[in-house]
């Protein structure tokens, strides 16, 4: 109990956060890392391995891990989880076809013990595109109803035009700062 | 735990130093202290006061095949990328690792040390930077890193560079990477805030070419695996 107390303390002092974006292959999660970042979006390749930002987003410093969705790497996911403030789940609208896969993924890493206290944010993105599943869709498809143990939301963007991306990124600090910085 | 465990190895060295170094200080172990030592560990290199002479470490060292391949400077006031320099795929016939080279009006020139010679055991653990003296006015800025791993698995990645101008500590940088994936190529921008120089450092630094010089450690599991070394100039051409 102590310990936890001075663990927050310290972090209350650096206001750092560390936000985990996952998701399966092809979701989007460089291209929203990249433009929380003010960086092209044009061309980005195939994560295979992680990149890492920090964020400085008011007071807070967000430190970005964008670790590749790919089925041979999803394993690999689980050695990132440790002092995850906050999730990032992205999810591509239009792949209907693998909303199925996206919502076990998801339910996995919410039944994670060591992401119990993090905040999650699903994206639906390419919000924009033709054939994008709406949210109620998404929400139905991805059994978002079942998470009764994090706060969560669900928000429509498309990272490829920022459309919606940073409000939807300020939910998540909010979230999260009300949790880890208040005491 | 690991602590006490230091300070004893370190009681170890410090009695070899006493004979050859008058001015020990139990706080900064000196590089010789360090060349002894069968494993240098991240509590090690931040106790050094000053940049080292000689690699820490031998390239051999590296046996996760860690292989930086990209390195890149944004200026994070105006958004726009400084420079660029990157490796160019090992299947493309170039000429033996010569950086692909993106420049902007802050750096004049860049040198890497490469070399077609298999036999120069420190090929490209160096680089030389000439800026011109604006880059001294930057305040914050991005630098980003690709790197690709080999084979196995690293569970613990960590990274530490110390900055220093003559015998002045100017900043010092840790960061810890954590896992990496096998066979992965990861990135990671880190934001430098540049620390305050006085107006007299500055003209000092550009007036005393390559005295700015850093060290970057890098470390698996606690243990120096990669060393590599660079210096600075500022006084570079300003009508580029």
């Amino acid at each position: 109990m102590g310990f936890q107390k001075i663990l927050k303390k310290m972090k209350a002092k650096e206001k750092e956060m560390r936000i985990l974006i996952l998701g399966l292959d092809n979701a989007g999660k460089t291209t929203v890392l990249k433009h929380l970042n003010n960086e092209d979006t044009t061309t980005i390749s195939p994560t295979l391995g992680f990149n890492i930002k920090t964020i400085l987003y008011g007071d807070y410093k967000l430190n970005m891990w964008d670790v590749g969705g790919q089925k041979s790497l999803r394993s690999y996911w689980k050695n990132y989880f440790e002092s995850t403030d906050g999730i990032v789940w992205v999810v591509d609208s239009v792949d209907a076809r693998r909303l199925d896969d996206c919502c076990r993924e998801l339910h996995f890493l919410i039944e994670e013990e060591r992401l119990v206290g993090a905040s999650v944010l699903i994206l639906a993105n390419k919000a924009d595109l033709p054939g994008a599943a709406s949210l109620e869709q998404i929400r139905e498809r991805l059994e978002l109803d079942r998470i009764t143990t994090h706060h969560w939301k669900i928000v429509r963007v498309s990272a490829m035009t920022g459309e919606n991306v940073v409000p939807a990124i300020s939910w998540l600090v909010n979230d999260i700062s009300q949790r880890i910085f208040t005491f | 735990m690991s602590v006490v465990m230091n300070s004893t190895r370190n009681s170890g060295s410090i009695s070899n130093l006493t004979q050859s170094s008058d001015d020990y200080d139990e706080n900064c172990l000196t590089e010789e202290g360090l060349l002894k030592k069968s494993v240098i560990s991240p509590e090690d290199v931040l106790k050094l006061n000053r940049i080292t002479k000689t690699y820490l470490c031998p390239p051999e060292a590296n046996v996760y095949d860690i292989e930086f391949v990209r390195f890149k400077i944004r200026d994070l006031e105006s958004g726009t990328v400084l420079f660029e320099i990157a490796k160019p795929p090992p299947c493309s016939n170039s000429e033996e690792g010569i950086p692909i080279f993106q420049s902007s009006t802050l750096l004049d020139s860049l040198e890497m040390e490469t070399s077609s010679e298999e036999s120069d055991p420190n090929a490209g653990r160096f680089v030389r930077y000439q800026f011109t003296p604006h880059f001294l006015k930057l305040k914050t800025v991005g630098a980003t890193v690709e790197f690709t791993v080999g084979n196995h698995p690293i569970s613990n990645f960590r990274m530490i560079e110390r900055h220093y101008f003559k015998e002045k500590l100017l900043k010092s940088f840790d960061f810890e990477f954590g896992f990496c994936i096998p066979n992965s190529c990861n990135t990671c921008e880190h934001i430098y805030h540049f620390p305050k120089l006085s107006k007299s450092l500055v003209t000092d630094m550009i007036n005393h070419p390559y005295e700015t010089r850093s060290d970057s450690f890098y470390f698996v599991n606690g243990e120096l695996i990669m060393h590599n070394k660079a210096d600075y100039s500022y006084n570079g051409c300003l009508s580029i």
